[in-house]
């Protein structure tokens, strides 16, 4: 039974991945801790546990794991005091904001002799699976080049603060993809181009679209948008799109396009509703198994830290307008 | 009016039927494969001729077409309008932007009005996005992404295939997206691409434009696809979003059986009252008897090309090329 805490929910995705730990027989979910104290008990009420104010007394408290669903900067330090405390750790994306603290995050956990994943739940999409089985069977040949989207609604809060994301779209709408495309081809990234700014007009300084140009080993190329800038009246959040062109053919994944239309007169607002799989489940029962059975979850923290070199360089190249090698 | 067409394949045929439409007269067509010029005469009980230099300064010939391989337009549009002839090309207007200045320099000199088919501009479906965008009904726009393609073009003889000459699709097809977006939101700063150009052949290309006013874009073309042509636009503002998507059509039929044997693929349709070619003829007719201004004006086909051309020299150097 694996004894589950989950630290701060200042990422919204901690709601999902509290749901999941609740869902699973092999896990319990020992306690909330959050630096905001009203965040943390309300969130400890709705997820039915117990909100523990002192971290000292958290970390204590009979856990063998925590989820980290802090503001990005915040990833590092908690993921330290948890290693230290001989937890395993689960980061929220990107794994860190800087290449130093991501290496600090990995050494942390290696000499604490923990466990350390990074949650890039697209992994445990059904269509992403698919493709990927698709592509490691040699269905499509050689693949020459991809496009790739992450797009999506502006967050607001501290994602548009420096301070506490270490960037914009382009760090947050980066990661997942740039992990995608290392895990379904098998390729690690040699180069990046990167034009971003603040371009939508969204609550922030910080820049709201990105489009990144990658070269991948072998030479495939690669473009990518991340991006902050679907309307507040899209149907959905936003998306993950990859078209792979390949020697044998073409294979286009709209990873969410599995959606009823929803039309709403109490919103009057159409929407899309994703009835595909449960990606968060999927990640969190991976994490829950490694704590269990006491090895490295299948999502490590170096996958987090390749993703984040991606972001770095990409801020890297807007800010010299030169291509950046990774 | 009456009219020469010069390049007797794909693009000279449709656009010998619309100037026919539009109240031209085609008088000749010429191909340096005379079979190919012959048959294209015929439809219009026109003369055919294989010397098209020649055909081009005839003194009963008024206006010329030109829908040869890109890197002859040049030299043809020169010739017509150093004897007088008013000009239709076919986009790309030239391979090299120094060729585009030269050409648009004599073309200039001599008076002679020339309309390049940059056709994408006459799209009822663009010009609704941009009646939007002009409108300011999605506010500011920071971010517009393209798409279009399908299948390697099976273009008469192998030009196509060869990237000298044609550019490849970022070249001779999104060249229309680069084309409109400059429509649209003026010239941009800075180019970037990634290309595949290979031999086999098939072709991919990512252009990504940067514009002084905050807006970036990106512009995909394929030619890369088994089969089937699409073509995607998405337009993001502070206030809304425009999208399109030609996969969302009226019409989508599948026959049982086709002349190759098997059933065929879902073949979408969207009917339109006037195609945007014919609107092409119709503008250029309207500027030569009204002298009403064009949609496309010389000066909007040079750009087309400095930046498609700057686009290919980067996805060689991997650089920004500055415009």
């Amino acid at each position: 039974m694996a004894k589950i805490g989950i630290m701060s929910f200042a990422h919204m995705h901690a709601e999902a991945y509290a749901a999941s730990v609740n869902r699973r027989s092999d896990a319990q979910l020992v306690a909330v801790w959050d630096d905001d104290p009203k965040r943390g008990a309300d969130a400890a009420k709705r997820h039915n546990t117990r909100f523990v104010d002192d971290l000292d007394a958290f970390l204590d408290s009979g856990l063998e794991g925590v989820v980290i669903t802090s503001e990005n900067v915040k990833h590092r330090e908690l993921t330290e005091r948890a290693a230290a405390a001989g937890l395993w750790v689960l980061s929220e994306k990107p794994l860190a904001t800087t290449i130093e603290d991501g290496k600090a995050m990995i050494e942390a956990c290696r000499s604490a002799g923990v466990g350390l994943g990074t949650a890039f739940p697209c992994r445990y999409i059904p269509s992403i699976q698919a493709v990927r089985a698709e592509l490691e069977a040699g269905k499509y040949g050689d693949i020459y080049a991809v496009t790739c989207t992450n797009n999506g609604q502006f967050p607001g809060g501290w994602f548009g603060v420096e301070a506490l994301s270490g960037g914009g779209a382009t760090m947050d709408h980066t990661v997942h993809v740039a992990d995608l495309l290392r895990w379904m081809l098998g390729k690690e990234f040699v180069s990046v181009y990167c034009e971003n700014g603040h371009l939508m007009g969204r609550d922030t300084a910080l820049d709201d679209v990105g489009v990144l140009h990658l070269e991948m080993d072998g030479g495939t190329i690669v473009s990518h948008i991340a991006s902050w800038n679907r309307a507040k009246s899209f149907p959905t959040w936003g998306d993950v799109t990859m078209e792979f062109v390949g020697e044998k053919g073409v294979v286009e994944v709209d990873a969410f396009n599995q959606k009823l239309n929803v039309y709403d007169d109490r919103t009057m607002r159409a929407q899309w509703a994703y009835w595909g799989g449960d990606p968060d489940l999927g990640l969190v029962s991976d994490f829950i198994e490694s704590v269990n059975e006491r090895r490295e979850p299948a999502i490590t923290g170096e996958d987090g830290f390749r993703a984040l070199e991606v972001t770095v360089a990409a801020y890297k190249s807007a800010a010299s307008r030169q291509r950046v090698a990774i | 009016m009456r009219l020469a067409v010069i390049g007797c394949g794909g693009m000279g045929t449709i656009h010998a039927s619309l100037a026919a439409r539009c109240g031209f007269e085609v008088v000749a067509c010429g191909d340096s494969r005379l079979d190919k010029a012959k048959a294209l005469a015929e439809q219009h009980n026109a003369e055919a001729a294989d010397d098209c230099l020649a055909l081009v300064k005839r003194p009963d010939v008024e206006v010329v077409a030109v829908a040869t391989p890109t890197p002859t337009h040049g030299a043809y549009v020169r010739a017509a309008a150093e004897a007088g002839k008013h000009v239709f090309c076919e986009k790309p207007f030239t391979r090299t932007p120094e060729e585009g200045e030269e050409t648009l320099a004599a073309v200039k000199r001599s008076g002679v009005k020339l309309l390049v088919g940059h056709v994408v501009r006459y799209f009822q479906e663009f010009e609704a996005i941009r009646e939007r965008v002009q409108n300011g009904s999605i506010g500011k726009v920071g971010f517009v992404k393209t798409y279009r393609g399908g299948i390697y073009p099976r273009g008469e003889g192998a030009w196509f295939h060869d990237y000298a000459q044609s550019g490849g699709v970022v070249f001779d097809s999104s060249i229309h997206d680069l084309d409109w977006i400059r429509y649209v939101f003026g010239n941009p700063t800075r180019v970037y691409c990634q290309a595949l150009q290979r031999s086999d052949p098939l072709d991919y290309g990512m252009v990504t434009m940067w514009f002084d006013q905050g807006l970036i874009t990106h512009t995909i073309g394929t030619w890369a696809h088994p089969g089937g042509f699409r073509v995607k636009v998405e337009v993001c503002g502070d206030q809304g979003m425009v999208t399109l998507d030609s996969k969302e059509a009226p019409i989508s039929a599948m026959m049982r059986e086709t002349a190759g044997g098997g059933p065929s693929m879902i073949v979408p349709g969207s009917p339109v009252p006037v195609s945007p070619y014919q609107l092409e003829w119709e503008d250029f007719a309207a500027w030569m008897r009204d002298g009403r201004t064009p949609r496309v004006q010389p000066e909007d086909a040079v750009w087309a090309v400095r930046i498609a051309h700057g686009a290919l020299e980067s996805a060689r150097t991997g650089a920004p090329v500055a415009l």
